[in-house]
């Protein structure tokens, strides 16, 4: 079942956050995710069962958001480049606190405050931000629909597995205004209170331990939850790979652009594919694995300086033998382009 | 790893001085020329939870602060145990404080136990302060046979300040020190906890009111003494959590104005009309 | 009368579990735990609180109470109660924080707590200094005080006097706010300031702000005497008692 519509991509999340069951939005503007707090409450306007405040600051919106969360609501945040920064103060605490925080980060040009509208240079931060070990779940939409989509499921992975859980877009995303097709997301997880209100059993929350080994078993039993969950929330796209000499490996709006270059490619006779990890953290290893291994070359493009490669690498150690590297930290990739790069390399 | 690194762990209760005699014993090891390391166990409590350091001493440098099993551990209270029990194993040396713990209170199977009531003697002969110089006295002839001149010198160095505040504690310092370091330690008659930590209530009471204290939840802190506008309290002989003494109650003194409950910031003390 | 047990002294909210406690001996903040459980008691909100900690010494008070209480990070045991609150409007909401997490890391979500009339009540500790980590100089330090950051005693001149967070909160908070400096020097004043703060939270759906004036025997290396004469000086400088509005009323209206 889906629906046409013209409409941005950040008016397509907040659809999608509501599809997902939220209910509360805390934020603080900036760009390019500041439609999406204006979009909310817009929303929030003409409907009393959801409610948002605009805070201070963005380290104000993530605890306001764990708040809410404590209270059993699906609430969430948006935010982008040095608001992600001070976010990390919060989501580090539901890291800890194993709270199933919801954000979407709408990457701007960094370090600092950088550019304001495009890069993907937050793939670092919020996979493996904080001061722990980056136990968080990403996702990273490389369309509108997409977006719509992922913005409704990030609810129900986080309320299922009580990880810190993110959708990645930009602002090439979520500023454009398109014409797309829209599918009714699936039906959402549900919230529950997590502060129980029960003298009898009152609930006790910390996340500062005593002694060493009395939070390794806290961060022990952490691991274990989250490798459990890899195999079910980790996916990832395939296309064109049938075949596919050269194959592209690109997430959020570059491969959306690659696919473009690889329909021209294959129209040219040459057998190019890409694969899209949809989930960044986990990656859907296996099956990224298994797309690349008859591959003569593999190019890792991205907005970005090895953030992406990095964690590719490290998960696919053999794939550092035929990698072709191209990495345009904060700049985007045409189709065009993309085209360009791939022939020039045969 | 080399072997010739002895490890040493002493634990006891927070504000009994543990770090200080900790502090006292490195700076020794330093003096007679041992490459030596010294660390904390650290917690966000600064005085909660048992207090626990670690040493080492050796020849040659030392590379990691903590270790597995120790050569020497001294433990001078009950609760302390709990936490330092794992870094004792078959042929590690154990010093303990009988006045506070009992035999029993070891679950391990260790036959190199010996022990000072460093707690009995210090509130029967060299007052409440001086249990820790009693235990690092008694540690340093035995386990490592330090100069006790040498040993002194430190000592007196190192709690200069305190000593030149109070005249006194620094000649009982000195009287205990003298004292532990000849003393030799009980290795199979351990004399009873006398010392430890009450585990039952104290009421009291008259045909107007009955006072409760719960001595294993005092710290000593003193505020119900200073509180009591009729001095019906003072400290008394039982001790509570840490080690030192609870307060006792005059319960026909009292007039029952609710002072000690109300400012007690361990819920230790209430006194109610019967 | 029943037998007496170890829970005698106890508020009846209080976690027997937590006892012994995790704080110093002498420490000014269970003073204030035992007459925030004694007000729980005596309003009879139990079933209906959450309380929302922040790091320093609050943070020892994890398991304090037999109600829902949550651990937070410095100086966000405001925005995490907003929050909470919003979600939850029913529920009592309290979050308490020392003098370095409310006027510090924390100012500026508890002025605009305050400045929204969100209905929590913060309740501050101040016992001029940062106690966990060992005694250094707070924005509450007071001219000349020694802590490990101000050796030489607080130089006013460079690091700014005696910080008056209640008497800075009430310019901006709005008029239905209650804002209220206790001592631990007087423990039934405390019960009644707290009482009327959470009465506010209940009735008037507004924000509350209780500072406490404590002792730290341990960090100002005082004994029980010494403690209180300490406390005593503080409260001359900290004026107990509620906090009114000075500025011009009509300001808040435009």
């Amino acid at each position: 079942m889906s629906e046409k519509k013209f409409i941005t991509g950040n008016e397509a999340i907040v659809l999608g956050t509501l599809e997902g069951g939220a209910e509360m939005f805390f934020g603080y503007p900036i760009t390019p995710a500041t439609e999406i707090l204006e979009g909310w409450i817009r929303t929030a306007s003409e409907d009393i069962n959801l409610q948002y405040l605009q805070a201070e600051d963005e380290i104000a919106s993530g605890f306001a958001t764990l708040g809410a969360i404590l209270a059993g609501k699906k609430a969430f945040t948006a935010t982008a480049g040095v608001g992600h920064v001070l976010m990390q103060d919060p989501i580090s605490m539901a890291e800890n606190e194993r709270l199933p925080f919801v954000g979407i980060i709408a990457q701007r040009g960094g370090p600092s405050t950088g550019t304001v509208i495009y890069s993907q240079q937050e793939v670092n931060l919020a996979a493996l931000g904080g001061n722990g070990d980056g136990l968080r779940i990403v996702y990273s939409a490389s369309n509108i629909a997409e977006a719509y989509e992922l913005s409704a499921k990030i609810f129900s992975t986080a309320w299922k597995y009580n990880f810190p859980t993110f959708l990645l877009t930009d602002g090439y995303l979520g500023k454009q205004k398109i014409t797309t097709e829209f599918s009714k997301p699936l039906r959402p997880y549900p919230a529950r209170k997590i502060l129980r209100e029960d003298v009898d059993k009152p609930t006790h929350i910390r996340n500062c331990y005593g002694s060493e080994p009395e939070f390794s078993k806290v961060l022990e039993r952490n691991i274990s939850d989250y490798k459990l969950l890899i195999t079910k929330v980790a996916e990832s796209e395939n296309y064109k790979t049938s075949g596919a000499k050269d194959i592209i490996l690109a997430h959020g709006s570059v491969a959306s652009a690659a696919k473009s270059a690889i329909d021209d490619l294959r129209s040219d006779g040459i057998k190019a594919g890409l694969v899209r990890p949809i989930t960044l953290r986990p990656l859907d290893t296996a099956q990224i694995r298994s797309q690349i291994r008859k591959a003569d070359r593999v190019f890792v493009m991205e907005s970005a300086f090895e953030q992406f490669a990095r964690l590719l690498v490290y998960m696919i150690p053999e794939l550092a033998g035929k990698m072709v590297k191209v990495f345009k930290p904060a700049v985007g990739f045409t189709p065009e382009e993309i085209y360009k790069i791939v022939k020039d390399h045969r | 790893m080399k072997n010739d690194v002895t490890k040493i762990v002493l634990a006891g209760e927070g504000g009994q001085g543990i770090q200080t005699i900790a502090k006292i014993l490195s700076l020794a090891l330093v003096k007679a020329d041992y490459f030596v390391s010294y660390i904390p166990q650290f917690g966000p409590e600064q005085r909660g939870t048992p207090s626990v350091s670690f040493i080492q001493f050796s020849k040659s440098q030392i590379t990691y602060p903590k270790f597995d099993t120790a050569d020497i551990v001294m433990v001078l209270r009950r609760r302390a145990i709990k936490t330092i029990e794992s870094y004792i194993g078959s042929k590690t040396d154990v010093l303990f404080d009988s006045s506070t713990i009992a035999r029993q209170n070891f679950t391990l199977n260790n036959s190199r136990l010996f022990a000072i009531p460093a707690t009995k003697l210090a509130e029967e002969e060299f007052g409440a302060k001086n249990q820790n110089i009693l235990a690092l006295a008694a540690l340093a002839k035995n386990f490592l046979d330090y100069p006790k001149n040498a040993l002194w010198e430190i000592i007196a160095e190192q709690l200069g300040k305190k000593f030149a505040k109070n005249k006194s504690l620094a000649g009982k310092a000195k009287e205990a020190f003298d004292f532990a370091y000849d003393f030799s330690l009980e290795s199979k008659k351990f004399t009873k906890a006398e010392y430890d930590t009450s585990d039952s209530l104290i009421v009291k009471k008259n045909s107007q009111r009955v006072a409760v204290i719960v001595p294993k939840y005092c710290k000593g802190c003193g505020i119900c003494i200073l509180k009591c506008p009729v001095n019906a309290l003072s400290f008394g002989k039982t001790l509570g959590v840490y080690g030192t003494p609870v307060p006792e109650i005059d319960i026909d003194k009292c007039i029952n104005c609710g002072n000690c409950y109300r400012f007690c910031p361990d819920c230790a003390i209430r006194v109610v009309k019967k | 009368m029943k037998t007496p047990n170890e829970q005698f002294a106890m508020p009846q909210c209080l976690n027997s579990k937590s006892k012994p406690s995790l704080f110093c001996p002498g420490c000014g903040e269970s003073i204030i735990l035992k007459h925030l459980g004694n007000v729980v008691d005596s309003e009879n909100i139990q079933s209906k609180t959450t309380l929302v900690i922040d790091i320093g010494c609050t943070l020892l008070s994890w398991n304090y109470f037999n109600f829902d209480i949550i651990q937070s990070h410095h100086g966000r045991s405001v925005p995490v109660s907003v929050g909470y609150k919003m979600a939850r409007g029913s529920r009592v909401v309290i979050a308490l924080m020392g003098d370095g997490g409310a006027y510090a890391i924390g100012l500026q979500s508890l002025l605009h707590a305050a400045f929204r009339n969100d209905p929590i009540l913060a309740i501050v500790i101040n016992n001029t200094e940062y106690s966990m980590t060992g005694g250094q100089m707070a924005p509450t330090t007071v001219p000349n005080e020694v802590t490990t950051t101000s050796p030489l005693g607080k130089n006013a001149s460079i690091f700014g006097p005696a910080f008056h967070g209640p008497e800075l909160v009430r310019q901006i908070a709005n008029s239905k706010a209650f804002i209220a400096r206790a001592s631990v020097g007087n423990p039934t004043l405390m019960d009644s300031i707290i009482t009327k703060a959470i009465e506010n939270q209940q009735k008037n759906n507004s924000f509350s702000m209780v500072e406490i004036l404590s002792i730290c025997p341990t960090n100002w290396k005082t004994d029980a005497a010494e403690s209180f004469e300490f406390l005593a000086k503080l409260e001359k400088i900290y004026p107990v008692g509620e906090v009114k509005k000075t500025l011009d009323k009509k300001s808040e209206d435009i």
